[in-house]
């Protein structure tokens, strides 16, 4: 089985790893503390388009990819707007209290939760591993001995998803009849799990000796392959961010689509 | 003449193992020497490469000493497997890895790794090319490259070929012997056939890590002749001898007056929405052992996959005159061995894994018992009974995924590539087997390259080309006809 995951490199795809890597690190501990629900939809909008527009992906690939973000925004929002606490009750129905309050909280979670989504997904999608991994080793000085694990262990996910396709097969080969409920699935972790096991196990050791035969050693006077430096593309990137929140900012404090200013205040 | 590399009274054991592996051993190897070591599996051949590499105890730890030891100042080792020995996934990265340990500066990476692909006898269009994308020949062939990237003096190669279709194996020995001439080379192989004119000496280890010869290599055929056929090494002329002294006859199968096993019209099989394989119509007699014959990615593994009903199919299939797609349970009809017979355990013992198709159907403990009893001796594995299916050897696992495969004695068998990787012993143990089975009329089709097969053992060929199914004939006529370019499919 060969899996197809071309795209086309886009402006996204030429920032400097790392730096985007800390710019989302970044990124994700503001999030936290935004609690102006119009401020959070402007911010979601600014991400949609980076997502949309900028990552060479085709569409066709993104929309089966925002399939779970919509379920992380069902499940987050909705415990919230269920149970969630408030004064202003619209409904009430058994142990589910939804009110004014709780309705807004859940919807910025289920916002918030939507906008971490978009950016984590972003970054993988634009990123290759390998370049991740020498920008860490050239930028913020990983040990070459963790950065080539990583990048030998990413080789074999490709073999590791072919693998279990041969053992699906070699299991209704055997007649394996599927069980119900947790039993099943406890059986049915057992039986993949420990023939993937052994395998990677077993592999991982001679990928490991193979390397050493290349004469890899923990040096840090190495020479690399691909230099990663920065560019122009690295101010564009942080630019859009800075100007994204800026004018999100702007917009929710002079155009606000709800007149809520912390989500967090009770009414 | 100047020794490269050399060992004095040796002692290795692995831990956990009662005994020594290797016990006082020495050898010296001279500079550009061809040498071949031949030993059976567990005789420490792949371990001893590796501690004349310095690989033991550097990289690998297991407890070892040695009163004196000669490591060579530079040398390439080449693995047996092609998918665990690269951490890189492009061609270009790969090489360039090598280059980067070496600390070659960046400027001169990108031509040394043109030069190391030519002097292989790659060509990319692009160097920055996917390895998955590679057929297991080129991938040998790019660990060929980046061995070379070393500038190794000494070569040492464990099994190169194991793993790789006949068209792999002849490219990788032929860029071998070619880059190979002016080094010291060392080879752990037990398929010999290919490079028997290219080494010039021979060591031969018993199970016991002992030489118990090292010479030319006209001494060794010469005078350890019956220790090579016990330890299924498959020298020059092995099936030969083995039809000489079998007296084999050529199969015949009688299928006058009998129904077809399984009869196929219009079939086709799908993978991910795309036509894979198409049968326009074919039958399988009982009593007919078929082989299926093409060129790599010609669709033979989906063709059983197909028949296995694994993957989506078109077209009639009758199996003993019923639909196909109103049976319910496939595996009581037809059976299936995997390539890699580790895949196929699912239970924790020996005696568990054969019993267990039959242990889902409603047979008497006692019957069971008895029938598992029998297949485990048949199998020799009437030893092993308590043991996890993991923990068998090389051709003990695949004599096992033969008796749990066919322990409910299904009218068809399938079997992809069985005798793979496995060395002349278990090879022709197998066949037998499978003989055997054929001639109590099971329906044996099985995918595989070895023309030595078709000569021998099967009654039918069906060769598939590009996804189709293009020519069924028997295996005498196959035989004739492709006489006058043999060896190659």
């Amino acid at each position: 089985m060969q899996m197809d995951f071309s795209y086309k490199v886009t402006w996204l795809h030429k920032i400097n790893p790392s730096l985007k890597f800390i710019i989302i690190i970044i990124l994700f501990i503001h999030l936290l503390m935004i609690h102006n629900i119009n401020f959070i939809i402007n911010y979601m909008l600014g991400m949609t388009i980076l997502y949309l527009f900028f990552t060479g992906h085709p569409w066709k690939r993104l929309l089966i990819i925002s399939i779970p973000f919509i379920l992380i925004f069902l499940t987050s929002s909705t415990s919230m707007i269920f149970f969630g606490k408030g004064e202003i009750t619209w409904i009430k129905w058994g142990l589910v209290h939804i009110t004014e309050e709780s309705f807004f909280r859940g919807l910025h979670l289920g916002f918030r939760g939507i906008i971490f989504a978009t950016l984590g997904i972003i970054f993988a999608l634009t990123t290759r591993p390998v370049y991740l991994f020498y920008s860490l080793m050239q930028q913020l000085k990983l040990k070459p001995k963790y950065a080539y694990s990583f990048m030998a262990a990413v080789r074999l996910i490709p073999i590791m998803i072919e693998e279990t396709q041969t053992l699906h097969y070699a299991l209704k080969v055997r007649g394996v009849q599927n069980h119900k409920g947790f039993v099943g699935f406890y059986k049915k972790l057992k039986s993949y799990s420990i023939p993937m096991l052994s395998q990677s196990i077993r592999k991982a050791y001679r990928i490991a000796i193979a390397m050493e035969a290349k004469r890899f050693s923990d040096t840090v006077n190495r020479t690399y392959y691909y230099q990663l430096g920065f560019s122009k593309f690295d101010m564009i990137f942080m630019f859009y961010f800075v100007i994204m929140i800026l004018v999100s900012y702007y917009a929710a404090i002079n155009h606000p689509y709800f007149s809520i200013l912390d989500v967090r205040d009770n009414g | 003449m100047t020794t490269i590399a050399s060992i004095t009274n040796m002692r290795l054991k692995f831990p956990g193992v009662e005994s020594l592996l290797f016990k006082d051993f020495s050898l010296s190897l001279n500079k550009g020497e061809k040498v071949l070591i031949l030993g059976p599996s567990g005789s420490g051949k792949s371990t001893l490469l590796q501690v004349l590499t310095g690989l033991v105890p550097d990289a690998v730890e297991i407890p070892m000493k040695a009163e004196e030891k000669i490591i060579p100042e530079s040398w390439g080792f080449l693995f047996q497997d092609p998918d665990t020995q690269f951490c890189m996934p492009y061609v270009d990265e790969e090489i360039a890895f090598v280059l980067e340990n070496l600390q070659t500066p960046r400027e001169q990476m990108e031509s040394s790794i043109h030069y190391y692909l030519h002097q292989v006898g790659l060509t990319f269009d692009n160097i920055h090319t996917k390895i998955q994308t590679l057929s297991g020949g080129m991938k040998q062939r790019l660990a060929i490259a980046s061995v070379l990237a070393l500038e190794p003096e000494v070569l040492f190669l464990d099994e190169p070929t194991a793993m790789l279709d006949p068209k792999g194996t002849q490219s990788v020995w032929d860029t071998l012997k070619d880059i190979g001439k002016d080094k010291t080379v060392v080879i752990v192989e037990h398929k010999i056939e290919q490079i028997v004119d290219f080494v010039d000496r021979i060591i031969l280890l018993n199970e016991n890590g002992e030489i118990i010869a090292d010479g030319s290599k006209r001494k060794i055929f010469d005078q350890y002749k019956h220790v090579l056929i016990e330890q299924g090494i498959w020298y020059p002329g092995v099936w030969d001898e083995y039809i000489q002294v079998n007296r084999k006859e050529f199969p015949i199968s009688n299928k006058v007056n009998e129904k077809p096993n399984l009869h196929l019209a219009e079939f086709a099989g799908y993978r991910e929405k795309s036509k894979k394989i198409d049968v326009k119509e074919a039958d399988a007699y009982p009593g007919e052992w078929i082989t299926v014959l093409g060129p790599n990615g010609a669709g033979k593994s989906t063709l059983l996959l197909g028949l296995m009903n694994l993957i989506k199919t078109k077209g009639s299939y009758y199996i003993l005159d019923q639909n196909h797609r109103k049976i319910k349970n496939f595996s009581d009809y037809v059976s299936f061995v995997f390539q890699n017979p580790e895949f196929q355990f699912i239970t924790n013992t020996v005696f568990d894994e054969v019993a267990y198709s039959i242990q889902l159907e409603d047979w008497s403990e006692e019957q069971v018992l008895t029938r598992v009893n029998q297949l485990l001796n048949l199998y020799q594995l009437e030893a092993h009974k308590q043991k996890h299916p993991y923990q068998l050897s090389m051709g003990q696992k695949r004599r096992l995924s033969f008796a749990a495969a066919i322990i409910k004695e299904q009218p068809i068998l399938l079997l992809d590539e069985p005798t793979f990787g496995q060395d002349a012993k278990n090879t022709f143990a197998i066949l037998e087997q499978l003989e055997r089975l054929r001639l109590q009329g099971t329906t044996v089709i099985m995918v595989t390259h070895d023309l030595q097969i078709v000569n021998h053992f099967a009654t039918k060929v069906w060769y598939i080309s590009n996804g189709k199914l293009v020519e069924e004939c028997s295996a005498s006529n196959y035989t004739k006809n492709n006489q006058k370019q043999p060896a190659m499919s």
